[in-house]
Order: structure tokens, then C-alpha cells, then sequence
């Protein structure tokens, strides 16, 4: 396992489907064979407000207010399919703390 | 030293209504129901009495504020949810001067124009929950609460609820969610208990230390009360040291005096007999003194100035040969484990802060993660419903100013370099 895509946990995302999204996108990832990534939850990502949150590790890719009907693209990405421009949405400040905190090895 | 609250400054033992009322127990509220309750306001605004809770705000505010809130009825608060670890001071008073706190709770409640008080008390004191029920059983008996106090037109009913025993219990909005009968998690502010409280109705919340030091300024006068401490910081506060001193407990000394007649002369310093690493004046959640600061007066600006605060009065010696990681890991887990969850962005600060010392304590993260703290910190500032989520910050980014080497220590070794 190299890479890991990490699902926002944190109640506001929960309340808005994130758990229901982890189980699903780990089926999807299963489903497409990609054994070198790891669902996991992430306690929080600090944007409530656009969650749920996906972020892919160390890949460094940020998926804002992401629905179970994304997911395909966002499966498709880790196979080595297109960015979803569409979902990159969170600002570069608070991606640089977060990707710094990830860095450090938390998580 | 003499004290406002214990006649000594330290806690004598159970003082019953015949005792207190030798030493002129409620003769304050004889005194201020045949007055205006605008004075009773009045002479604790100009005694300048501030909350000892933690926050010190002004009291007689509060009450202007409570009192001239639209709204009937409005409601009295007694905070004794008292759960900051160290602090004892609130029990020490329930359970040793019972009915000094009713009658700053009957003088409170007459003040702010308030017909119906609560006891919040810390459901672990079985010792001072039971004094005040008997206290109170007394004090009805005699005419101190209840229909036509001492005659008057004024009436009061008491009653005691139970605090959860949780830190945010003890937060005054908390407090209203818990006797609304909901589980105690802190209200979005504003509005403020003043104005929206208990029921949605002006509601006054204060600490028991802060409501005991009420009939000896209303029988005594602001002029007499302000011959103690400071300025800014008028009359005494109680302080509680831990079991690490020689003679560890509570103490009521007058603001201003130096953060070392505290811990020598009261306390006798430390048992180890080692020497001080840092103090921390308001445990667990200022910023850490180092020893040179030992003279610092025990008053809210000059704690401030020093870099640290107040509190509640929970001064926590950290002895050399000490590490500071492993202090701060133990105060982060605290802040942790009793954010109540509600808000995300405390549970976010919270449990990272948590999971960095904890890479720090394995060595892990090397010089780039001492810099994430800071950030971290200034993300999550300002949000939140409550204080907590400003708690941590102080002694965690104190330590890594006073003490780099012990962060640096761990870094490198991935050891603790006492442990």
C-alpha cells in the first residue's frame, strides 16, 4: 500500500454522508483492483462547510463536497485517470496546512 | 493571613448557622432587602468585585446586565460544576462555609431580581451536597429563603442540581443545558446567559467563591473590601495547591500577593525538595512561568504581563527533571478527551495537537512538525462555541519556548530524556 485516500470523519462531514461515502468508495477501489490504496478515515480536514472531504495521499489531491455519484470519477482518478477539476474547490492556504500536518506523518 | 472568606485564610471546618451568625451571618441580607436592589448592584460594581470562576469578568455587570435584560422571571445561577483538575476551592467552601454561599446566593438573587436560584454542584461532592441541603434545610427554617425573607416582600426558591462530572459542565451555557434537563454541551454565544439564559430568560451564572465574597461587601462596604489587592483586582482569591507541595490545599490570599509567598510560605514548596522547572498559575490551561517569574503578583494584569493568567487559582509546580512533552501530552489529552465533540473545528485542534506531541514524544516529524503547532493553533482561533478550544494553545507553545530542549531531546532520540 503506497497511497491513501482519506475520508473526513469529523461529525459535520458524518452529517452530511461521509460515512456511507468511506464504505463505498472502499468497494469501489476494491472493485477496480487498485491494492496499493488504503480507505481511511481522517478525524478532520478543517472545511465543514464543503465537506464531505476526500483527500488523496501523498498524491495531494482535494476533493471538496463529494457525493456517493462521484465517486466513479474519483476511483477513476486513482487508476490513473483525469483529475476532477470540478471537486478541487478548497483554497491553497488551508491545503498547505493540511498537506504540512500530513506530511509530519499524522494521520 | 487574613482572609474575607476564611476569618484565618485557610479553611477552618464546618462553620454551622449558629456560628455564622455570631460572626454577623446574614445581617448583609437583612441589610439589603430594606434597601433598593440598584444598591446591593451598586456596592459590588464599586468594590469591584470579578467572577472567580476564571474568566473574571466584572460581577456587578453581570447583574446590571441580567437586571436590566427584557424578560420575567430571571433566573440565579450558582456554579459549582467545578471540574478544572487541581481545583478544590468550590468544595471547600460548600462543604466549611455553607451558609456564607447562601447568602451570597439569597443577596445575588435579590440583586439581579431573581425569585429562583440554582445550586449547580459537582455530582462527586456527596460531602457538599449534602452540607448545603442541611444548611439549607436551616437557613428556610430561619427565614432565609423561601416566602417573605425576614419579613420582606422578597421571596426565593432554591434548589440543587447536580453538575455532570465533566470539564465543560462547568461552562456557564453548559450549565443551562444541563438543568434544562439536555446533556451539557455549551450554547453558541452571543446571546449570553444575560440576556438568553435558563428558559430563554436573563440569567445570572456565577462561581461559588465569587457569590461567597458578596455579604461581606454588602455588610462591610466597597471602600472596606477594596483595602485588599489590587486596583483591578480587588479583595482575595482562593488558591489551590497540589499534592506535590509540603503542604498542599487551598489558600485565600489577597490579590497582589507574589506568586512566591504561595508556593514558599504556603505551600513550602516542593516535596522532592527539587528545584522549579516552570509554574503554571492557572492549571491546565495558561502558559507555563519559568522559575524567574516567581515573583510575580497573584493579580489578573500582572499575570497577564507575565504572559500567563489567572484562572480559577489552580497554581501546578512542574519540579526540574521534569519533561515538559510528557507534561503537555497529558494536558492535551485532557483538552481531548473533554472537548464534548459538538464543534468540529475543536475536535479537529483538539485531537491534532494530541497526535503531533505524540510524534514528538516517538521522535517522529523531526524540526517541521515543532512548526505545525503554531498553525494548527491559529487555524482553529476564534471558533468554537466555548473556551476550550483556546486552552491548549498556551502551555503547549509556552513549553516549546521555554523548553525547546526538551522537544529537541525526544526529536533526535525518539526517547524522553528523563523518563
Amino acid at each position: 500500500m503506497s497511497r491513501t485516500c482519506l475520508v473526513c470523519q469529523n461529525i459535520d462531514c458524518k452529517s452530511r454522508g461521509s460515512e456511507q461515502l468511506m464504505a463505498e468508495l472502499e468497494k469501489r477501489v476494491a472493485a477496480k483492483g487498485l491494492t496499493d490504496v488504503e480507505v481511511k478515515p481522517y478525524m478532520c480536514f478543517g472545511a465543514c462547510q464543503e465537506g464531505p472531504n476526500v483527500v488523496l495521499y501523498p498524491d495531494k489531491h482535494w476533493y471538496a463536497k463529494v457525493k456517493i455519484e462521484d465517486l466513479d470519477e474519483i476511483t477513476e482518478h486513482l487508476a490513473g485517470g483525469p483529475h476532477v477539476q470540478r471537486l478541487d474547490t478548497i483554497d491553497s492556504s488551508l491545503k498547505e496546512l493540511i498537506y504540512q500536518l500530513l506530511d509530519t506523518g499524522v494521520f | 493571613m487574613e482572609g474575607i472568606l476564611f476569618p484565618h485564610g485557610v479553611a477552618q471546618g464546618h462553620e454551622g448557622l449558629k456560628e455564622y451568625r455570631a460572626r454577623g451571618g446574614y445581617e448583609a441580607l437583612a441589610k439589603a432587602i430594606r434597601t433598593p436592589p440598584e444598591d446591593v448592584v451598586k456596592v459590588v460594581s464599586d468594590a469591584g468585585l470579578r467572577g472567580r470562576g476564571g474568566a473574571g469578568f466584572p460581577t456587578g455587570k453581570k447583574w446590571q446586565f441580567t437586571r436590566e435584560a427584557p424578560g420575567e422571571p430571571r433566573y440565579l445561577i450558582l456554579n459549582g460544576g467545578e471540574d478544572e483538575p487541581g481545583s478544590k476551592k468550590d468544595r471547600v467552601l460548600l462543604e466549611n462555609l455553607p451558609h456564607l454561599v447562601i447568602e451570597g446566593t439569597a443577596l445575588a438573587a435579590y440583586a439581579i431580581g431573581a425569585t429562583k436560584a440554582y445550586l449547580y454542584i459537582n455530582a462527586n461532592y456527596a460531602v457538599a451536597i449534602k452540607t448545603i441541603t442541611a444548611a439549607l434545610a436551616e437557613a428556610k427554617a430561619a427565614g432565609y429563603w423561601g416566602e417573605n425573607i425576614l419579613g420582606s416582600d422578597f421571596a426565593l426558591d432554591i434548589e440543587i442540581v447536580p453538575a455532570p462530572h465533566n470539564y465543560v459542565a462547568g461552562e456557564d451555557t453548559a450549565v443551562l443545558e444541563v438543568i434544562e434537563g439536555r446533556k451539557a454541551w455549551p450554547r453558541q454565544k452571543p446571546p449570553f446567559p444575560v440576556t438568553v439564559g435558563l428558559y430563554g430568560k436573563p440569567t445570572s451564572v456565577n462561581n461559588v467563591e465569587t457569590l461567597a465574597n458578596v455579604p461581606p461587601i454588602v455588610l462591610r462596604g466597597a471602600q472596606w473590601y477594596r483595602k485588599f489587592g489590587t486596583a483591578e483586582s480587588s479583595g482575595t482569591m482562593i488558591f489551590s495547591l497540589d499534592d506535590d507541595l509540603n503542604r498542599p490545599g487551598v489558600y485565600e490570599l489577597p490579590f497582589g500577593t507574589p506568586l512566591r509567598y504561595l508556593i514558599e510560605e504556603c505551600g513550602g514548596g516542593l516535596k522532592s525538595g527539587k528545584k522549579i522547572k516552570a509554574i503554571m498559575p492557572a492549571a491546565p490551561s495558561s502558559a507555563y512561568l519559568p522559575p524567574e517569574k516567581i515573583d510575580t503578583p497573584l493579580d489578573h494584569n500582572s499575570m497577564r504581563d507575565a504572559g500567563a493568567a489567572l484562572g480559577c487559582g489552580v497554581v501546578r509546580l512542574v519540579a526540574e527533571g521534569t519533561c515538559t512533552v510528557e507534561e503537555v501530552i497529558k494536558i492535551s489529552e485532557f483538552f481531548t478527551a473533554e472537548s464534548c465533540g459538538q464543534c468540529p473545528a475543536c475536535r479537529m485542534e483538539t485531537n491534532t495537537l494530541t497526535s503531533l506531541l505524540k510524534k514528538v514524544q516517538a521522535g517522529q516529524g523531526g524540526q517541521p512538525i515543532l512548526e505545525q503547532f503554531s498553525k494548527v493553533l491559529a487555524f482553529n482561533k476564534g471558533k468554537g462555541f466555548c473556551n476550550l478550544i483556546a486552552m491548549p494553545g498556551p502551555p503547549i507553545e509556552s513549553a516549546l519556548k521555554l523548553f525547546p530542549g526538551d522537544f529537541a531531546a525526544h526529536l533526535s532520540t525518539g526517547k524522553c530524556p528523563v523518563n
